[in-house]
């Protein structure tokens, strides 16, 4: 896995132009995921997918072996981290707005009109997963980052560590931080979710 | 008493955040405990809520060709406003401050704006207050740039920056990078353990607050002389402090406040420690003795514990006045503390440990002392050193740049005379040397003498003498010579000779003239010495020598078969020149006078 990594950057490097989108097949669905889940909506995970891999275009050179995943997640989450603190200064100036900087309640009315073959159900699972969302959005972005690499990425604690760049205990403290505060924020699902 | 497992414990258990013995033991209360069993399903159902989000997220062929086609377009412009987190507080400087500026600016670029808002904004939202239309025109404004669009500059008067300054960089991406030197200077005075570092470097700024981060890890470097200044630009660029985060050693930072976005050179200036040159000479005398053939050298060694690569190397000859030590000021542990550390609470507790480490560094040094001489040997190419007369001080630059690693020493060539005339001359004094003849030599700084360009750093001096026609050296003697001024004379001393020997000889001695109080107490007489010097020259040269004679006494008077002269008051001095292999002898009778005769010489 590791090999093939190594030998697509080594190709980018060496102007191989079909590499570097090799690359971004490779690892877009799990990018975009983890850029969806930290930022809240699938259009500015869209933004920072792209940012993202333009950053790793940019940076390829840097690349010094090891886990691809770890370094590729590493900048997603500097990435993300950026533009959060971008979101917040805008948002310091925008308190009378009721939309905030993602524009969530928008989505979410969107998708609950969008799938409305059971309108019921569906709704109160669309509820439920703004909640989750809402939730997880309300984190502190290490926290938050942590959780989604975790629990959603399926990335080891040491793999989180290595894509933090902190210890394997920072990253225990960190996720049950998060999974005290979630503990009071999520909804109760019950038995009948799978 | 039975007890039940916390939330904590639970939530670690179920995520695996505790270490193995731990889950161990939870697991097996669990097993024993319905309450803990029930307690764990409801955390479990409500973590159970989290699979909401677990959709699979696939990413469609249009958003990886976009991708990998912005990826190839041009970055540069894009990075930058990226990088930069100070949209969102320009635009609030922006509606505060420039009120009127931004509505003229709306006025005039909303026709384009629009236009771009198809091309570049995916979903515009509507603007329904003042405030919310700044934001927008920012963050079109980031579009555009982010796009690559022709827009590659923005006038930098319409984002103010921050007049408040902030606190401390709010992440590690936040601190400008420091780059590698473009070149460096190192001033290094010979005096004292300290040299002027003065580094040029390339930052990268964003308009606003900039942190700037310089560390100095294992480098004998003095924090508070630390300075930055900007080389260009300087009207638009201020260096507002700079600070020594508590509990990180070695470590300081910059708050620049910066009105230009881009590259700017910097001048980055420190005392360190560690660097140290030191001159040392070879001369070799001609056959006859009556000319030599001198070389000086400078040997700069760096345990500063920094590599400089291509440093312009300058060295300084001359005393400087040091307040404090700087090895001392770059070991002190807190660098952030009071400005002038009491030195002598460091010298007897916290340094203590570094400066053992510095004892070790010193053994080590004389331990490679020879293999590094050898080295240098082996690199030795011969550059110019400039000279040039400060107030004090004398400066001497090397030619070029030198590379001049940590733990590495360097041997250049200083200057290089031929056929200055020497004067040997063979000194016998007992009271100075005891029974031996000690030769010297003697020469003058100056334009006659092939020198008097610069004064003559001290140094350790070799003097080789050839020993035959096919200029095969022996060697003569070496010496420490101290700091020569121009038109100055120098006289070495090389050691005692064995070929030339001076054999003083006291052939009669007499008292007479007593002179007796009222109680026959004797109060006052006379002594008279009679000597026979006796000088045997070996050697196939002429030599001259100089025999000086003490008597203990200011009051005496000399007959002697050759002349003399009074050196000082107790001293008198006789010179002879010998033939080569020969021998020669002199008399001279001295009469000293004692207790109350001294009076009748005074007479």
């Amino acid at each position: 896995m590791e090999s093939i990594d190594r030998c697509l950057i080594d190709a980018h490097l060496k102007g191989d132009t079909t590499a570097f989108s090799e690359i971004v097949r490779r690892y877009g669905d799990s990018i975009l995921g983890y850029l969806t889940r930290m930022a809240g909506n699938r259009e500015q995970a869209e933004d920072l997918f792209q940012e993202t891999f333009k950053r790793v275009h940019e940076k390829a050179h840097t690349f010094r072996g090891g886990q691809f995943k770890s370094w590729l997640f590493k900048i997603a989450t500097r990435v993300t981290i950026d533009n959060a603190r971008r979101c917040r200064r805008v948002k310091l100036i925008s308190l009378n707005q009721n939309l905030d900087c993602n524009n969530k309640n928008e989505e979410l009315s969107a998708v609950a009109v969008a799938d409305s073959h059971n309108p019921s159900g569906e709704v109160i699972k669309n509820e439920q997963t703004e909640q989750v969302r809402h939730a997880i959005q309300s984190l502190p972005d290490k926290q938050r980052a942590t959780l989604v690499l975790a629990y959603y990425q399926q990335l080891s604690y040491p793999e989180v560590a290595e894509v933090l760049g902190c210890s394997v205990g920072t990253v225990k403290t960190q996720m049950y931080r998060a999974l005290r505060t979630l503990a009071k924020k999520l909804p109760d699902v019950g038995e009948g979710l799978e | 008493m039975k007890y039940h497992l916390t939330e904590q414990e639970l939530i670690e258990y179920q995520f695996k955040l505790a270490s193995d013995d731990r889950l161990e033991g939870i697991t097996g209360h669990l097993q024993s405990c319905a309450q803990c069993r029930k307690d764990l399903e409801q955390l479990k159902r409500k973590f159970a809520s989290l699979h909401l989000l677990c959709e699979e997220t696939k990413v469609s062929e249009d958003l990886i060709s976009r991708t990998v086609e912005q990826a190839k377009s041009p970055v540069k412009t894009k990075i930058l406003f990226r990088k930069s987190a100070w949209i969102g507080a320009a635009a609030s400087v922006l509606l505060i401050g420039f009120l009127s500026l931004v509505a003229h600016l709306n006025k005039q670029t909303m026709p384009a704006y629009q236009t771009d808002r198809q091309r570049f904004a995916k979903e515009p939202k509507p603007t329904t207050e003042t405030i919310k239309s700044d934001v927008k025109t920012e963050s079109l404004l980031a579009d555009r740039f982010d796009e690559g669009s022709s827009i590659v500059s923005r006038p930098s008067s319409l984002v103010p920056v921050e007049e408040q300054p902030p606190f401390a960089p709010a992440s590690a991406i936040e601190l400008v990078v420091l780059p590698r030197r473009e070149n460096v200077q190192l001033t290094i005075y010979n005096s004292a353990d300290l040299t002027l570092v003065r580094e040029r470097r390339n930052l990268t700024l964003k308009k606003g607050w900039n942190w700037l981060q310089f560390m100095w890890a294992n480098a004998l470097i003095d924090p508070t002389s630390l300075s930055l200044e900007p080389l260009e630009q300087k009207d638009k660029i201020g260096i507002q402090q700079l600070v020594f985060p508590v509990r990180l050693r070695e470590l300081g930072r910059w708050l620049i406040r910066s009105e230009v976005t881009g590259q700017v050179p910097f001048e980055i200036t420190y005392f360190t420690s560690g660097l140290s040159w030191r001159a040392f000479y070879m001369g070799i005398l001609s056959q006859d003795e009556k000319t030599m053939h001198l070389q000086g050298y400078v040997r700069v060694a760096n345990k500063s514990g920094e590599d400089y690569d291509n440093a312009q190397t300058r060295l300084i000859v001359g005393k400087v006045h040091l307040l404090d030590q700087i090895a001392e000021l770059a070991r002190r542990q807190y660098p952030y503390g009071r400005p002038m550390w009491p030195f002598r609470s460091l010298d007897s507790s916290g340094v203590a440990g570094d400066r053992r480490a510095g004892d070790r560094l010193g053994i080590e040094y004389d331990a490679k002392n020879i293999s590094s001489e050898l080295a240098d040997l082996e690199q030795l190419h011969r550059k110019e050193i400039r000279k040039e007369g400060l107030s004090e001080y004398f400066l001497y630059t090397i030619e070029g740049t030198e590379t001049i690693p940590d733990k590495w020493g360097k041997r250049l060539l200083s200057f290089e005379a031929q056929d200055i005339k020497v004067k040997s001359l063979y000194k016998y004094d007992e009271e100075r040397f005891g029974e031996r003849t000690i030769t010297y030599v003697s020469f003058v700084n100056d334009k006659e003498h092939n020198l008097g360009e610069t004064p003559i750093p001290n140094g350790q001096l070799k003097i080789y003498n050839q020993a035959d026609e096919q200029r095969h050296l022996s060697y003569v003697g070496g010496t420490e010579i101290k700091y020569i001024p121009v038109n100055e004379e120098i006289e070495l001393n090389l050691g005692p000779v064995r070929l030339v020997s001076i054999e003083p000889i006291l052939m009669d001695f007499k008292t007479d003239n007593y002179v007796f109080d009222e109680r026959n107490n004797i109060v006052g007489w006379d002594e008279e010495q009679a000597w026979k010097v006796e000088i045997t020259n070996t050697r196939t040269l002429p030599i001259e020598v100089e025999i000086t004679r003490g008597f203990d006494t200011a009051y005496w008077t000399l007959q002697a078969e050759i002349p003399y002269g009074k050196h000082d008051a107790t001293h008198a001095r006789f010179k002879v020149n010998l033939q080569p292999r020969s021998k020669r002898a002199f008399t001279y009778t001295v009469r000293t006078y004692r207790g109350v005769r001294e009076e009748s010489l005074t007479r």
